[in-house]
């Protein structure tokens, strides 16, 4: 299946042109071009997935083990989807956000410079190294992944050269260096553990060897490397200290797009190292429910604190990857598929906070302190009420049909942790709630103290309306998109389908059988 | 750990990585930019010893070639310490030209002094007045006086 290999080949071979072209509406249709035919790819991908297929790609046609293979379940689908949605709308974004000028102060000018000098191609970059990571069965694999997605970020944080960038970026590569140092520790020695990195065999590799020989301590301790890893990757509660700062101070393109995807990435990652290569490590497992159920207070309570905009949503996102990581490790099937629905929630209604904080910023500087927009700004207004509704979880949204799902899953699978964590996440909720209020009731609600008409430009408030659509329609399409998650995590939690598409091949040996001794036909006798 | 590793190198070659990966955490937790990067290069190079050690072997082996009679060594982990070397080496050139870039924008390069430069938070000053409403400063008369304060607080 070549498809798979798209999505990663058209944004570095678009993001290569972007670079040379010299025009930046050149650049902006090239980008926009790019994303469309990614999307389409991933479309396609997720609509063979759901016909309950594993794709598999065998990179040069090496066969599994000993070659890379990329690989779409319907959780990758999902992920790749979103991918593309987010890519799409940010390129456009940005196209639009950069060729108008912000209003205020110093960043006078410097939209201008930050698309000048190769936004829309880190943008490709970055959408390239995502899509990577999602497809990528090979954990060494992944690891270049995570480095092309991250090196791109840097670039897209950096992208200005402002104070706070500066210093904040700083943080944010030296947290995320380190976390690489760990991954690459980790892939070599389970390299030198298991023989393989490609994910499929090392989840048999393991499971051979533990029903055999029982628990080991070994193993035990790279899963947690990698668990560390990854979880500094999706800011989970004590590893999560970068994050609420860093994000907020690139381009709003940039921001909208890290907050949607990048967290989810470590996510994802987590996902399939828990489900697939170490589904035995229950104590990793407790021990990340409660730090997710931590994080899902921090992030709401941090969120209460802060008086910025895109400061207050990183918080939220905070709060989310909580959210998600308790559904993913709650132990049931039940709170996979709920996980994952609220997954695709978190993304389309962080992405779409982080636009509206976008709008707000052009409006009134990066601080949500004067009150009375809501007449100047009635549409604002609404797209924000309901996405806030939709952040705390409240119905008619999408957020209350995940949370409830998550809350009642937590409450099945009984016990008392599970039950702390269920209050947890209501009062989270409510936090949240206030949060958002809080907000509202600064910015939109209230005395209007001057009359204030900032012409926001038309592109900007198109995306951002089209976000917005996103959120509703998953409210919307709530049983087809439920009905799809749980299918995907139906097969998370057997594996088999995943196992027998990468492992076994037609013509290839099996796992676990001896390689084949290479037929030493003419190659031998010439170089004799 | 390889069986049979020579027992000078099996001690020599643990320490080694030990003591890079512990000089490297050493300098990450120094205040002054350099010493932060110059401590992940290293931690850098324990990481790549510690991966090359784990399918070491005493013995010498053959090139992994179709001709050779074998044992092979294998190639792998060398491959794998390849790509980071790479990657290792951009990042550590990023992070040299952002430390740069932030010693000439702050004039420092002490972590406690770069963190406790306050942001410039924008808020327009004339925005916050409620005499004089504010216009779209599309309308505004240009001022370019604006763009020339660099990391001046100003609320």
């Amino acid at each position: 299946m070549n498809l798979l290999a798209l999505p990663v080949l058209i944004p570095l071979l678009a993001g290569s042109l972007l670079l040379l072209l010299p025009n930046r509406q050149l650049r902006s249709l090239l980008a926009f071009f790019a994303a469309v035919l990614v999307l389409v790819c991933e479309l396609i991908i997720l609509q063979n997935v759901l016909s309950g297929k594993v794709l598999v790609l065998q990179m040069a046609n090496w066969p599994a083990p000993w070659g890379i293979s990329l690989v779409a379940d319907i959780l990758t689908g999902i992920m790749l989807t979103l991918s593309g949605l987010t890519g799409l709308l940010t390129v456009l974004f940005a196209s639009s956000s950069l060729q108008h000028q912000a209003h205020w102060g110093k960043t006078k000018g410097l939209n201008a410079l930050r698309e000048r000098y190769g936004f829309q191609a880190l943008l490709q970059f970055l959408i390239m190294g995502v899509n990577m990571s999602f497809l990528t069965a090979d954990l060494f694999n992944l690891f270049v992944a995570f480095e092309v997605m991250l090196i791109a970020s840097y670039g897209l944080l950096l992208l200005g050269n402002e104070l706070p960038q500066l210093r904040e970026g700083f943080k944010y590569v030296i947290v995320n260096l380190i976390a690489s140092a760990i991954f690459v520790v980790a892939a070599g020695l389970v390299y030198g553990l298991v023989g393989t990195l490609n994910m499929a065999d090392i989840a048999f590799k393991i499971a051979e060897y533990t029903a055999v020989q029982g628990p080991d301590a070994r193993i035990r301790l790279l899963a947690m490397l990698l668990a560390l890893v990854f979880a500094t990757k999706s800011a989970l509660f004590p590893l999560g200290f970068w994050l609420p700062n860093s994000y907020p101070v690139p381009a709003a393109a940039a921001s909208a797009f890290f907050a949607a995807m990048l967290t989810k990435v470590g996510v994802y990652s987590l996902t399939r190292t828990f489900t697939l290569m170490f589904p035995e490590e229950t104590f990793i497992k407790t021990l990340l429910l409660v730090l997710a159920g931590l994080s899902m207070l921090v992030g709401a309570l941090g969120m209460i604190t802060q008086s910025r905009w895109r400061h207050a949503f990183a918080f939220a996102n905070v709060s989310s990857v909580g959210y998600l990581l308790m559904g993913i490790f709650t132990g049931a099937n039940a709170g996979l598929a709920a996980a994952l629905y609220y997954l695709i929630h978190s993304v389309l209604v962080i992405f779409c906070l982080f636009l509206i904080a976008a709008l707000a910023e052009r409006i009134a500087g990066l601080k949500f302190t004067l009150s009375g927009h809501l007449n100047t700004y009635p549409y604002l207004a609404l797209a924000y009420f309901i996405a806030a509704l939709a952040l705390a979880g409240l119905p008619p949204t999408s957020g209350f049909i995940a949370k409830y799902a998550l809350i009642a899953s937590l409450l099945n699978a009984g016990g008392g942790l599970h039950t702390g964590l269920a209050i947890a996440a209501v009062l989270s909720g409510f936090l949240l709630l206030y949060a958002a209020m809080k907000l509202w009731r600064s910015f939109f609600w209230g005395e209007a103290k001057v009359v204030h008409k900032v012409a926001l430009p038309a592109g900007m408030k198109l995306i951002t309306g089209l976000s917005f659509g996103l959120m509703v329609l998953l409210a919307v399409f709530a049983g087809p998109v439920y009905q799809v998650s749980n299918r995907a995590a139906m097969q998370l939690a057997t594996n088999q389908a995943y196992l027998e598409a990468v492992l076994v091949r037609i013509d290839g040996p099996r796992i676990g059988d001896e390689p084949k001794p290479l037929e030493q036909d003419g190659l031998t006798e010439e170089v004799n | 750990m390889p069986k049979g590793l020579k027992p000078d190198m099996e001690i020599l070659l643990p320490l080694l990585a030990a003591a890079l990966v512990g000089a490297g955490m050493f300098l990450l937790l120094a205040r002054a930019l350099i010493r932060v990067i110059l401590g992940l290069a290293l931690l850098a190079y324990g990481v790549n010893v510690s991966i090359l050690l784990t399918t070491a072997s005493p013995e010498p082996l053959e090139p992994p070639l179709i001709n050779m009679p074998g044992p092979y060594a294998d190639p792998l982990p060398q491959a794998l310490i390849l790509t980071a070397i790479v990657i290792g080496f951009g990042t550590t050139a990023l992070l040299l030209v952002l430390s740069l870039r932030a010693y000439q924008v702050t004039g420092t390069d002490h972590v406690q002094e770069l963190t406790e430069k306050p942001d410039p938070v924008e808020l327009v000053v004339s925005y916050a007045d409620p005499e004089t409403p504010s216009l779209s400063p599309e309308f505004a008369p240009k001022e370019d006086a604006l763009e020339d304060k660099k990391g001046n607080a100003k609320s």
